[in-house]
């Protein structure tokens, strides 16, 4: 059972289809470790459906649009090879668990394994990777070694930390796989790795110009010179 | 024996997805096309209001990907309409994201897979039934208030933040009306 969870309101956002992609990514990792807010999303997916299905009806007329979609959709049964594309797609997300540990939703960015990001280093225990962007919102991978500690640091924005690999720890309690933290500006930090494994966590920083975020803030100087580089 | 529930109108449809599914039926997909596309194209302009050619190609992809994906579909782990729900939000976000509305090289698709999948507990689908009876009769008792915030959220693709903005009302009252209401529909109680 995880402690750590995204707040109603955000898993409410996700199921609309609101939330904006960074968090989405970071909401859909958790959900494959928790049962608990898949019942949630659940839910919330019936409460859309019939949110969707009171839609006041048009009067409009159809016909042009129906005709110009049978257009299209013979075109399509033509074109076979996007379809086995669009299906492989599909098999490769659904497979991940049997051979890896990468999460469905991470796949996108990390096909195989961690070990083929382009990671850079900036410490002797710390190491960091940029996933993507979205409107100024960061999504990155942190990789930290075991038991290495973290400076005490605040930080100015929101973050969103979910850990995928190992475990670490603070003054609040002990964070694994799975779990969801999210930290603004009132928190105040000693995070620390625990002793038996290194630790990979997903982080979403809202503010990632500045890198203010909890884990990341004391990288600033060296953070400004490294350019994100999509994969 | 006939129950009242084998007669509601949707029954049509489930079995016009068989249909699409197993026989190709393109007079079956005719169906779903005639009932399902009014609704999304109201989905999207209840988005972007007056943006007709995007909720044409919206409800279209919807379409197409209802023709693609039929044999996935499984009745027993959501309805139809949540179904279809699920690809016109997923259709939605997709198009906003490819014509910049949000800029980003996060692919949707990856996104909310695993969870119509998961599943295959009769007792889950039971409790699951009865979820979605819950939630479709509270739906209409629901304050007037609290309703238009759901809206916002679902149809209009407002964050929580965006539709205090919008309502201008604080943050926190928009929090507790949705509380409220999910709430009420059993789908969140406590944490
Ligand atoms: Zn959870």
């Amino acid at each position: 059972m995880l402690n750590h969870h995204p707040s109603i309101e955000m898993l409410t956002d996700y199921a609309a289809g609101s939330l904006a992609l960074a968090y989405s990514l970071s909401v859909s990792t958790h959900l494959e470790h928790c049962s608990e807010c898949q019942q949630h999303v659940r839910k919330l997916e019936v409460l859309g459906a019939n949110l969707f299905t009171q839609t006041a009806p048009e009067n409009q007329s159809l016909s042009f649009l129906k005709q110009s979609f049978f257009e299209k959709l013979t075109e399509e049964e033509q074109d076979r090879t996007s379809e086995t594309l669009a299906e492989n797609k599909q098999k490769s997300v659904k497979n991940w668990f049997d051979d890896y540990k990468i999460p469905a939703s991470l796949r996108q960015f990390v096909p195989n394994n961690y070990d083929e990001l382009s990671w850079m280093k900036l410490s002797p225990s710390v190491k960091i990777a940029t996933l993507c962007d979205e409107d100024g919102i960061q999504v990155s991978l942190t990789r930290i070694k075991a038991g290495a500690h973290i400076p005490t640091h605040t930080h100015a924005g929101e973050e969103i930390t979910l850990v995928l690999e190992g475990a670490f720890s603070d003054e609040k309690g002990v964070y694994g796989r799975g779990d969801f933290v999210s930290r603004n500006a009132s928190h105040k930090h000693k995070p620390m790795v625990t002793k038996d494994a290194e630790c990979i966590c997903l982080t979403v920083l809202d503010a990632p110009i500045e890198f203010t975020g909890w884990l990341t803030r004391f990288f600033n100087p060296i953070m400004r010179r490294y350019h994100p580089q999509t994969q | 024996m006939e129950r009242a529930k084998q007669t509601q109108p949707d029954d049509q449809l489930v079995q016009d997805m068989f249909a699409v599914a197993e026989h190709r039926d393109q007079v079956a997909l005719t169906r779903l096309f005639d009932h399902y596309v009014p609704k999304i194209r109201a989905f999207c302009l209840a988005a972007q209001p007056g943006a007709n050619l995007m909720a044409d190609d919206i409800a279209q992809e919807v379409m197409i990907r209802i023709w693609r994906k039929a044999h996935t579909y499984k009745p027993e782990a959501a309805s139809l309409n949540t179904w279809v729900f699920t690809l016109a939000r997923n259709a939605r976000i997709d198009y906003f994201r490819k014509n910049s509305r949000h800029q980003t090289n996060i692919d949707p698709d990856y996104l909310f897979q695993s969870i119509v999948d998961e599943n295959a507990d009769p007792f889950k689908d039971a409790q699951h039934q009865r979820d979605q009876e819950r939630i479709k009769d509270g739906l209409d008792k629901l304050p007037q208030d609290q309703k238009q915030v759901l809206y916002k959220v679902y149809l209009e693709g407002k964050t929580h933040k965006e539709a205090a903005e919008e309502l201008s009302l604080p943050l926190g009252t928009i929090k507790s009306r949705v509380r409220l209401a999910l709430h009420k529909l059993t789908i969140y109680i406590k944490r």
